[in-house]
């Protein structure tokens, strides 16, 4: 039987088409799928996050041959926290994915976080006694005494300062260990000392011209990792027990004022620091010798470090008003309560909470483990690198976050709480305003939209 | 033959275009109309009416996107009216209409007239000042904040080089909101090539009869120029008021609302609701809200400035 061309096409193009309908509605025999189930993880993250996602899937999947990993990756967080929203409602959420921590209890609450208490504590390897960092990881993880997530790692604010700078005015720089945090009247000496006019006057000379600085000592964002941990330290609370927020106790509010007072009255610290991505960074300005001293998460560490910055750079612990203090988050890992494989969900998510994991992304000074055995002398080499991490780093996880780390679980609502009053006062403090102006309303009417959210649930 | 012409009825689209042969002229017409709109009728359906209709099955409902929508009656309203974060956002939003359009307007107008001349490398400024109008909203934003910077930015540099203030353009809640309207008035590209359109439009006997009169420059642009482009500016001040209602891009992407809430605009609250503080059910209303408001707004527009709109030929 002779076909013509356009009969043959005919064929094999219908053919193609039935074929294609069929696997969609799963008519064909699982053996043509090859057993593989594919499950989908969204997440965000930059080129540095998207390609160790990538990396991970890939041994994930050849260590598990009958799982597909598909990584859906949105470049920013925010709008991916959007994007997982929307696709609740459209019946799309992915089987596995990062929640962002100001959503995790609202999600876990609202039931599309999968409960995996009794997988996390009968896994053979998870499950062991003090495998995570405890009791910080509980203490975020549990959701009225249940998990709905693992975290993915913790970061923390640290200072990165130029060391040439140091050198150059004969300065010891801080450290992590306890004797070698600076008291905060002896920060603002110091202060004093790296800022300058364009006279070459200090703060405190006389004509010292405040709108003239070319070299600052310090910058302090103004938003809530960096102001919260200002009022633990003076011996405040960013998030009481109760789940509210507790920036308008006295301590937090003299801690917030003296982060303003940076600004304002001892002319320390640049203006515009809460727009400090826009413009000059505080990265540029460190390497240009512009700044002496920046404040930043330690994920900065994987832009902010000695291998990629022109001058000798190094880290060291915020300075103590009251306490050193410095507050530990991050997102978390988990299996979405919509997702059609629960068994094959947990097993990746498994997989991200092992070192192999972990160790990538720490390894390129993005993350801090959230692991005990990663801060031992031998789990510490397998991710400290020379020319990533200064050489004092390993003291931050082991040493100083465990004893001055304060692990926050962000209650329902606090998004709302934060967007329409928090954030606003956050702004009044960046402008010059009074902590004690500004705090106490923004902190009464945050509160009632937690309360609000709380009885909501 | 006859095979032929069974395979012929057999192929798809026969009956189709069967049907249409037996149409009348009239008929095939009104089809063809309907054909030809249905993009924009489906489109209009799919994406405008049918989420404004679940906007306002949401409006008397609670609704977080994870559980199913909960009926709660008008509180939503009832918060409507004591909303402090609303009433700022509306203040802010209504202050920079007032201020930016009418500025726009008569921005766009005064380049329109100084590019309506005839000179050398017209073309060329044509382009200039049209183009801030194509620049994408996205670069347009990041761009201005880079401008704006109080401390590395070039207007500052410029102010400080005259020995002015460093001003804090996007920190200060003083000053934000005249560099919004600096940014929106950058980008009347738009407006003015419809206003140059216009003034090219009337009729140069007109001029040359107001000449003859003895009309200077100032009165041939308030008895001849003006009433002969009333209807184009009327055009643009209602697009600018609609427009000004809805300045989300730059408000987000600049001072995400602040500093202080002084840039919050209505749009960006509205957003920030939904898929912040995912409070869909509020949210819907508040987008109603805008609606009724440029309904209202238009309503005044056509019946206060529209009955002194001069149209040369009022019944086309």
């Amino acid at each position: 039987m002779s076909i013509s061309r356009r009969e043959f096409l005919k064929l094999t193009g219908g053919s193609a088409t039935a074929a294609a309908m069929l696997a969609q509605l799963g008519y064909l025999p699982p053996v043509l799928a090859q057993d593989v189930t594919t499950i989908t993880f969204g997440g965000w993250g930059g080129v540095a996050e998207d390609e160790g996602v990538k990396a991970a899937i890939e041994v994930f999947m050849e260590e598990n041959p009958d799982i597909a990993v598909e990584w859906q990756h949105t470049p920013d967080a925010g709008e991916y926290g959007r994007i997982l929203l929307s696709s609740f409602a459209a019946g799309t959420a992915p089987d596995t994915g990062f929640i962002l921590s100001d959503n995790y209890e609202t999600l876990a609450v609202g039931g599309a976080l999968m409960d995996i208490t009794d997988l996390v504590k009968n896994d053979p390897l998870l499950g062991q006694p003090n495998y995570f960092i405890e009791p910080q990881e509980s203490n975020r993880c549990e959701v009225n005494g249940r998990w709905y997530g693992i975290g993915s790692t913790w970061v923390a604010h640290h200072f990165y300062y130029n060391a040439e700078m140091f050198e150059a005015e004969g300065i010891t720089p801080p450290g992590f260990q306890d004797d070698e945090i600076w008291e905060w009247e002896e920060f603002l000496e110091i202060c004093k000392v790296f800022t300058r006019d364009s006279s070459g006057r200090n703060p405190g000379d006389a004509g010292f011209d405040s709108e003239d600085i070319v070299q600052w000592a310090v910058d302090w964002p103004f938003w809530w990792m960096p102001l919260g941990l200002a009022a633990h330290a003076n011996g405040g609370e960013f998030l009481t027990e109760e789940g509210l927020i507790g920036l308008d106790s006295p301590e937090a509010m003299e801690g917030l004022q003296r982060i303003s007072d940076l600004v304002y009255k001892h002319h320390v610290a640049p203006r515009s620091a809460a727009l400090a991505s826009l413009g000059m960074n505080n990265v540029q300005m460190v390497d240009t010798g512009r700044l002496a001293m920046a404040v930043d998460g330690s994920w900065a560490l994987s832009w902010m470090n000695p291998s990629l910055m022109n001058v000798a750079m190094g880290t060291g612990a915020l300075p103590k008003m009251a306490q050193p203090a410095s507050i530990m988050q991050a997102h978390f890992h988990s299996v979405l309560s919509s997702t059609e494989h629960p068994e094959e969900a947990w097993r990746w998510v498994r997989f991200l909470a092992t070192p192999f994991y972990q160790e990538h992304f720490c390894k390129i000074g993005l993350w801090i483990p959230n692991q005990s055995a990663m801060l031992t002398e031998e789990g510490l080499e397998g991710w400290i690198r020379e020319g990533i991490h200064p050489p004092n780093y390993s003291q931050f996880a082991t040493d100083y976050l465990p004893k001055h780390g304060v692990a926050v679980a962000i209650p329902p609502g606090y998004i709302e709480a934060a967007n329409d009053y928090i954030n606003p006062a956050f702004e009044a403090l960046a402008n010059g305003e009074m902590a004690v102006d500004v705090m106490p309303d923004a902190v009464r009417a945050a509160n009632e939209i937690l309360t609000a959210a709380k009885e909501d649930m | 033959m006859t095979s032929l012409t069974a395979k012929r009825e057999a192929e798809p689209g026969f009956w189709l275009s069967r049907q249409y042969n037996r149409l009348t002229l009239k008929q095939r017409r009104t089809l063809m109309g309907y054909l030809f709109i249905m993009p924009f009728i489906l489109g209009f359906l799919i994406w405008w009416l049918g989420p404004a209709m679940v906007a306002g099955y949401l409006t008397v409902h609670k609704w977080n996107f994870l559980s199913a929508p909960r009926f709660i009656g008008l509180a939503h309203f009832e918060k409507l009216v004591s909303d402090p974060i609303l009433a700022q956002s509306l203040k802010v939003t209504i202050v920079f209409s007032a201020i930016s359009v009418p500025l726009g307007l008569v921005f766009a107008f005064f380049l329109a007239s100084l590019i309506n001349s005839k000179f050398r490398f017209i073309a060329i400024f044509r382009t200039i000042y049209f183009l801030p109008s194509i620049v994408p909203a996205v670069a347009n934003a990041i761009l201005w904040a880079w401008l704006f910077n109080t401390e590395f930015g070039l207007i500052n540099y410029i102010i400080r080089a005259f020995g002015g203030p460093k001003i804090g353009w996007l920190q200060d809640p003083n000053w934000v909101m005249l560099a919004f309207v600096i940014l929106t008035v950058w980008g009347v590209g738009g407006s003015m090539i419809i206003f140059l359109a216009g003034l090219q439009g009337i009729p140069q006997i007109f001029y040359e009869a107001a000449e003859i009169d003895g009309a200077g420059r100032w009165q041939r642009l308030i008895h001849v120029t003006l009433p002969m482009m009333s209807p184009i500016i009327f055009f643009n001040l209602v697009i600018g008021f609609i427009n000004s209602f809805q300045v989300f891009v730059s408000a987000l992407l600049i001072t995400d609302g602040g500093p202080q809430r002084a840039t919050l605009f209505l749009v960006l609250h509205i957003w920030r609701t939904a898929f912040s503080s995912q409070k869909m059910g509020y949210a819907s209303v508040l987008s109603w809200l805008l609606f009724a408001i440029l309904m209202l707004l238009s309503f005044f527009v056509f019946r206060y400035i529209g009955s002194r709109v001069y149209y040369e030929n009022p019944g086309e």
